[in-house]
């Protein structure tokens, strides 16, 4: 069963110039929970998504972290705090190997006076990073390749590996089976498992509805910037799901407004 | 697996570096470089000699500098456009405060001026640091595009330097020795282009080793990406425009002696040597691509080229249109092989 709630955003909300990506939006996520976050293309999931990980600051609202208010100014203090994030695209830097991408921002130094100037341990990284990918069980060619020679889904690999080899509360998979082949995604869906028997608190984001149902406990329905639907998934029926996305079926609004 | 197998697959893993190392934009270069070697010291015999190589050198240790800072920008997905007019600023209020504040004149010499030459030095790379810390706050504060903010800075470094020694170079002593101290008919390394070459190898190796060089990968590869991985993105480019200012004004210094004056315009046009040294090397404008060793060897064809040209009897504005060429060469022959590697 879930435990207590470890990250929660209370009435954020996010614009884009004219457009309103996210309008008074709340949620909570229970450590040991995997939580599906659902909606349609632009329903607002990404940007919920830079919030909680510090990429993007809220135009209003708040976020606390194990009940502490937390403010990101910038994503290094979330991964600090130990919240670690796929995003939806653009998250590997194409030019660097699978190792310096599973490492950035956290690279390890040779010892001595040449660690203290910078100087990288890249080989200990990169057996390290091997090791973290295998878990995964996303075979990825060899850790020292460049990642812009990898296939669409070898990255998407690397960088669920990433996400989960550095996470200890909280992790957020923007669409993490994109580009995966069946049997690719079945793991994807082994490795959520995995970090909720761990503890974290996952949440998930996807289209592919089956697997929403299939692995969250709870699942949160956003429609144009604002949360119609949070409810256990033990609520929904495919049909239900998919009605309460597209607004054919009427959502009692949740803020009483 | 059997025996034969294994001895197979050694064989095309062997092959596969060798195409690799064919391929690989260093050894295009020093293919180029020997090709040029060749072809001049046979329209001309004087060109194979110490004397030719030591010219060579000594035009490149400038722009070698420059270059060194510019791969820098260039692979953060930047560009540095201040680093010639920097040159002209550092080496003129270095020589202004060493003949106005040290008392160096032209009857000092060499020896007796070095206490004042490093004086100049610091002087001179503290200019550069200046311009550069004004490049990356117009590009982090103002979000202004690296080609106009260092532009920006380009023309008003040029400005200032010609307000400071009134047009005229700031002469000092005449010939401090440092450029040419070792015979340069039997040797073609002075003191001051070894000093380079330390330079860019300590240089060089924070680039590919460190942790410096990798975030500026990063940042020009995708700098979403850099940032959501909890580097600051703005400190880490202030501080690659501080590094390229930085070496800008040891390249100030470097002409300076050189010139045995600091001239406002001596460093005119340089930045574009230094962008062609780069782009000649392999880098990418797009950020996140380039080698140092490719910049060395870039501003080497470069000065090769030009001095192999004028000692052959071609006129020098001929040298611009062959400098054009080369980088257009240089950007087809990346275009070419990141297309191979893409449909490989
Ligand atoms: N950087 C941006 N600049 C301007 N508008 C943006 C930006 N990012 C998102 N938007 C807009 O905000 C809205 C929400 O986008 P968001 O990416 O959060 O949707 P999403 O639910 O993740 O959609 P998808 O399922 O297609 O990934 C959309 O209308 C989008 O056009
Ligand atoms: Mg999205």
């Amino acid at each position: 069963m879930s435990g207590d709630v470890i990250y929660e955003v209370k009435n954020v909300s996010k614009r884009y110039g004219s457009v309103v990506a996210l309008d008074g939006a709340s949620l909570k996520l229970h450590a040991g929970e995997v939580l599906g976050l659902v909606g349609d293309n632009g329903a607002g999931k990404s940007t919920l998504v830079k919030v909680l990980s510090g990429a993007h600051k809220p135009d209003g609202g708040q976020i606390f972290l194990d009940g502490v208010e937390q403010s990101w100014s910038s994503p290094r203090q979330a991964l600090d705090a130990g919240i670690e994030t796929l995003y939806q695209d653009s998250g590997l830097a194409p030019h660097l190997t699978v190792s310096q991408n599973v490492f950035l921002g956290r690279e390890k130094l040779v010892r001595g006076p040449l660690g203290a100037l910078g100087f990288l341990a890249s080989k200990a990284m990169e057996t390290e990073a091997h090791a973290d990918l295998e878990r995964v069980g996303i075979a990825v060619p060899s850790s020292s390749r460049s990642v812009s020679q990898l296939s669409g889904g070898q990255r998407q690999a690397v960088a669920i590996g990433r996400a989960v080899a550095w996470a200890r509360k909280v992790i957020i998979l923007d669409e993490p089976t994109n580009h995966l082949g069946a049997r690719q995604a079945g793991e994807v869906l082994h490795v959520i498992q995995a970090a909720k028997s761990k503890g974290l608190g996952v949440i998930f984001i996807s289209h592919t509805l089956p697997h929403v149902l299939e692995v969250t406990d709870r699942i949160v329905v956003l429609r144009l910037g604002k949360i119609v639907k949070d409810a256990p998934t033990a609520e929904f029926t495919s049909d239900s799901l998919i009605g309460t996305i597209t607004g054919s079926i009427q959502t009692i609004k949740l803020d009483g407004d | 697996m059997t025996d034969s197998h294994l001895a197979q697959s050694a064989r095309s893993a062997r092959l596969q570096q060798l195409t690799q190392l064919a391929t690989n934009q260093s050894t295009i270069l020093v293919g180029v470089m020997i090709l040029l070697t060749i072809v001049f010291s046979s329209l001309e015999p004087k060109f194979l000699s110490a004397l030719t190589a030591n010219n060579i050198l000594t035009d490149w240790g400038s722009v070698a500098l420059i270059a060194v800072g510019q791969t820098f920008v260039i692979i953060s997905g930047g560009i540095d456009l201040s680093v010639g007019a920097t040159i002209g600023l550092s080496g003129v209020v270095s020589a202004w405060t060493m003949a106005n504040v040290l008392g160096v004149d032209q009857t000092i010499k060499g020896g007796e001026a070095s206490g004042a030459l490093l004086i100049g030095t610091l002087v001179s790379v503290a200019v550069g640091v200046l311009v550069g810390l004004t490049n990356a706050f117009l590009i982090n504060r103002f979000k202004i595009v690296p080609f106009i903010a260092t532009l920006s800075t380009m023309g008003a470094a040029l400005g200032f330097s010609v307000i400071i020694s009134k047009g005229a170079p700031i002469g000092s002593a005449s010939n401090f020795a440092l450029i040419s101290a070792i015979d340069p008919k039997v040797n073609p390394f002075s003191w001051a282009v070894i000093v380079v070459i330390i330079v860019v190898v300590i240089v060089g190796l924070f680039l590919h080793k460190s942790r410096f060089g990798l975030y500026t990968y990063a940042i020009g590869s995708n700098s979403f990406a850099a940032r959501a991985a909890g580097i600051n993105v703005e400190r880490h480019l202030t501080k690659v425009y501080v590094l390229s200012g930085a070496l800008a004004g040891l390249a100030g210094m470097y002409v300076y002696l050189r010139l045995g004056a600091g001239s406002p315009s001596s460093g005119t046009g340089r930045e574009l040597d230094a962008i062609a040294a780069v782009v000649i090397g392999g880098a990418s404008l797009m950020g996140g691509v380039g080698r140092m060793l490719g910049t060395v060897l870039g501003a080497l064809i470069l000065f090769t080229v030009q001095s192999g040209l004028i000692m052959i009897g071609v006129a020098p504005d001929w040298k611009k249109v062959v400098v054009a060429v080369l980088i257009a060469a240089a950007v087809a022959v990346q275009t070419l092989q990141s297309k191979n590697r893409r449909t490989a």
